[in-house]
């Protein structure tokens, strides 16, 4: 241990959380996960995507209450959980991905929203203006705090959420993910307001997925995985090998499945897409995707993955561009009309865009086929809608005490085989699968990459949008990547080669071009 | 399988409202003995008929997530017609009658197109042809009044079928049709899948407009009847029928366990929300309550009924 790391842990931790166990029914989020964090200090959290980051986070910001036996202690003082404005006077604040600011009011009105500084009982603007001015000199940067938020960046937005989160003296400041929708600039400029925080001796939980900033700005690394903790790195013994193997401890070849044959240039085109624009972000977007291959769209969050996906679904409108499936030129104005022609889309928010959350199980898996089930006078064939239920059930194992369940009722895996089901009842020729394991736990997700490997055995066309490229690599036979609503280029697997990460993110990125 | 999305969950807030409303027509009949009477419950029947039909049709708005305002003018508008088509007109009274609900219908038309194609919120829309239809009526009719109707006409508010007052037999038969269409057909299942998730129902290939047109078009043609009913129950026809209307159907559906923000109702529950306020209204009235507490009384009722019901269905799935 260097000299360092040992006068840092000679100092008193600002937070403790200890034991800390969180079960929502019968589903274990966290379980006995300890985390000690010091004053001044980037202590990073990672692990994979379920892995019991945010419930822990929710946990600290009081969002969640933790089981009996957990305990978070604040300058060594036990502190309320379970209250969310408790923890906020305690100095916690949260700054999560999407952004909660209010648009159409000023930066200050933003810092203070709900904690004016007032006069006589009336707001007083001067001073809460002046005051919002203070702290944004503090993180030193350029807009003003009259400055609508509407009008800022998406990087200038985070820092007004920092501003925020010191407007209420937080000491400790969570991050999750802070850089995903930033630019490269924006990001640096992150970064020195993150040296500035410490320098005051401010701590920070950033939680991110990407090693380079890990490396980069952490004390200490703490890994979670499966709910459960892992172990805590110190700066000095961070390796990348070390830290994959404690976030993911098993055999990764395993969990993805690519048994079926990747397709070659002989193969028949399924869809031929020339020149899609939107008029907005996408510009000129052509690929072919072939029968029975797994094509993965990578690319940063914002560069047109999933408005591609939309036009080609005719859930957007287009301003150029023209489709051919299966040879045949097909002109699509509308999901119906892309369902009808085949095409079947798997959305990426299944809660907001996918599902019925208060409609069965049965129902959920029969809205894209509803009119099949019509008999005379559109009276509804129920008995067929349930035997195609059942049918789907049992097919993708969907963990249900009953079809007539609510869809709401199901964990996030077992939802989105609901939706699998249902657009795999519409029989189509090509699947666009957006983010199809997002919030999904480890074990649906094997499940979801066998039946994506199953479709393309049957030579269903697979469009896969992923973020996670251990995933796109592990599922997919060619990656496509985008950048700036145009696509940037594709990366091929060569003989015995795999999939190189390395030139995913060059693409993504744009730094292949230099 | 009983028709609605959980049958379970939903059934419960049914059977809360029935057992509810049994206890209110015990009191009742407790407190007045007029009331427990077949003459007098057929005639309540004959005066909740044209807010049930109202209440049938806007059962499938609320369920789609909207509202329609504009009911209680497209019965004033509907009811102004028919007498200026027949006396001013000069029109058959039995074409007079089908021109005024072609019209009503229409306004109904007019209300889901603008919802649809300038995506309007129904509120808002419905707001504004509350205003506009009424407005009309009162412009046409220029404060005169239509009477002296033939006699056979009064037969539609007035008279009996086999026993029973005649537009009774018509709620009846549209409650029926409205129950199967809601709870057995595809269109039922669109209706409530709109309500449920608007994107994920357009995602699914259904058409949310063609369904939402249909549904504000029905609405308007239910006040429509309703219009023509009101007229032939009163003898005579005025340019302020039906006001305030809309806000007795909205009240049946809601106590009827559908819910405001659509996916959720069945047409049994407006039913018995329809005949719970009903037997209210009358047997307070007949025990001696005045019309502001019987009023109260109803707004009680309202909020005790959605509370036991959240109560009971926090045991459920959601």
């Amino acid at each position: 241990m260097s000299a360092a790391v040992q006068a840092q842990a000679a100092r008193r931790p600002v937070l403790e959380m200890r034991h800390i166990s969180k079960t929502f029914g019968a589903i274990r989020a966290l379980q006995d996960v300890s985390l000690t964090v010091h004053a001044g200090e980037l202590h990073a959290l990672m692990g994979e995507n379920g892995a019991g980051k945010s419930t822990l986070m929710k946990v600290l910001s009081g969002a969640y209450r933790p089981d009996a036996g957990g305990e978070i202690l604040i300058d060594g003082v036990p502190a309320a959980t379970g209250d969310p404005i408790k923890a906020r006077a305690a100095g916690i604040a949260v700054i999560y991905q999407e952004l909660s600011l209010a648009p159409n009011l000023t930066v200050a009105q933003n810092v203070f929203l709900g904690n004016e500084p007032r006069r006589l009982g009336i707001v007083d603007r001067e001073q809460c203006n002046r005051r919002a001015g203070e702290i944004i000199a503090r993180l030193g940067v350029s807009f003003s705090a009259r400055a609508l938020v509407s009008s800022l960046s998406l990087g200038e937005r985070q820092l007004v959420e920092i501003a925020r989160a010191l407007s209420t003296n937080a000491r400790i400041i969570v991050m999750d993910e802070p850089t995903t929708s930033l630019t490269s600039r924006e990001t640096d400029s992150l970064f020195e307001v993150i040296a500035t925080l410490k320098a005051q001796g401010i701590a920070i939980i950033y939680i991110s997925h990407r090693m380079e900033e890990v490396y980069q700005l952490a004390d200490r690394v703490s890994v979670l995985r499966d709910s459960g903790y892992v172990g805590t790195l110190a700066r000095a013994d961070l390796n990348a090998s070390r830290l994959v193997a404690m976030m993911v401890g098993r055999d990764l070849s395993a969990f993805y499945k690519k048994d079926h044959r990747a397709p070659d240039s002989a193969r028949a085109v399924a869809l031929s897409v020339r020149g899609m624009s939107d008029g907005r972000l996408l510009t000129n977007c052509s690929f072919d995707l072939h029968k029975g291959e797994v094509l993965a769209l990578a690319g940063l969050v914002g560069s047109g993955r999933t408005e591609l996906a939309r036009l080609i679904f005719g859930a957007d409108r287009r301003s150029a561009g023209t489709m051919e499936l299966e040879g045949k030129p097909v002109t699509i104005g509308s999901p119906r009309e892309a369902l009808d022609a085949g095409i079947a889309y798997l959305t990426e928010d299944r809660k907001e865009l996918g599902l019925f959350l208060d409609m069965s199980i049965s129902d959920n898996i029969s809205m894209g086929v509803l009119a099949r089930d019509a008999r005379a006078g559109g009276l509804r064939d129920f008995t067929a809608a349930e035997r195609r239920a059942a049918k789907a059930i049992a097919d993708l194992s969907i963990r249900t005490r009953s079809a007539q369940a609510n869809a709401g009722s199901l964990s996030g895996g077992n939802q989105q085989k609901v939706l699998l089901a249902r657009l795999l009842e519409t029989e189509p020729k090509v699947v666009i699968l957006d983010e199809p394991t997002r919030g999904v736990d480890v074990g649906a997700k094997s499940e979801i990459y066998r039946l994506i490997d199953n479709l393309a055995n049957k030579g269903i066309a697979i469009l896969m949008i992923s973020s996670e490229l251990p995933e796109v690599i592990g599922v997919a036979d060619r990656v496509l990547v985008m950048r700036d609503g145009a696509i940037a280029g594709e990366v091929t697997a060569s003989e015995g080669e795999p999939l190189r990460q390395e030139a995913i993110m060059e693409l993504a990125t744009g730094a292949a071009q230099k | 399988m009983v028709a609605g999305i959980n049958p379970r969950a939903l059934l419960r807030h049914e059977t809360i409202l029935a057992i509810l409303g049994i206890g209110v027509v015990a009191v009742l009949a407790f407190q007045s003995d007029r009331f427990f009477t077949v003459e007098n419950l057929l005639n309540q029947g004959r005066l909740m008929t044209e807010v049930g039909l109202v209440a049938l049709a806007m059962t499938f708005v609320i369920a789609t997530g909207g509202i329609d305002l504009s009911v209680g003018s497209i019965v004033g508008l509907t009811a102004i017609l028919t007498g200026v088509f027949w006396q001013n007109l000069g029109l058959p009274l039995p074409l007079a009658i089908v021109g005024a609900v072609a019209v009503g219908t229409f306004g109904g038309f007019v209300n889901g197109l603008i919802i649809t194609r300038f995506k309007v919120p129904p509120l808002i829309a419905t707001l504004a042809t509350l205003a506009l239809y009424r407005g009309l009526a009162e412009g046409i009719s220029q404060a005169r009044s239509v009477r002296g109707y033939p006699d056979w006409f009064y037969v539609l508010g007035q008279g009996s079928v086999g026993g029973i007052p005649t537009q009774l037999w018509i709620l009846a038969a549209a409650a029926i049709v409205a129950a199967v269409i809601l709870g057995l057909t595809i269109w039922g299942r669109t209706v409530y899948a709109i309500g449920s998730n608007e994107v994920a129902a357009r995602f699914s290939g259904l058409s949310i407009d063609g369904c939402k047109l249909a549904v504000y078009t029905a609405s308007g043609f239910a006040a429509a009847l309703a219009g023509v009913i009101f007229v032939s129950r009163v003898s005579t026809t005025r340019s302020d029928m039906g006001t305030g209307l809309e806000l007795d159907a909205i009240t049946a559906v809601v106590l009827g366990g559908t819910s405001i923000f659509g996916g959720r109702g069945t047409i049994i529950g407006t039913a018995i929300g329809l005949c719970l306020i009903q037997a209210l209204k009358n047997g307070l009235s007949l025990a001696g309550v005045k019309g502001d507490g019987t009023i109260m009384l109803i707004g009680a009722v309202l909020i005790l009924a959605i509370l036991a019901s959240n109560i009971f269905d926090r045991g459920g799935n959601r």
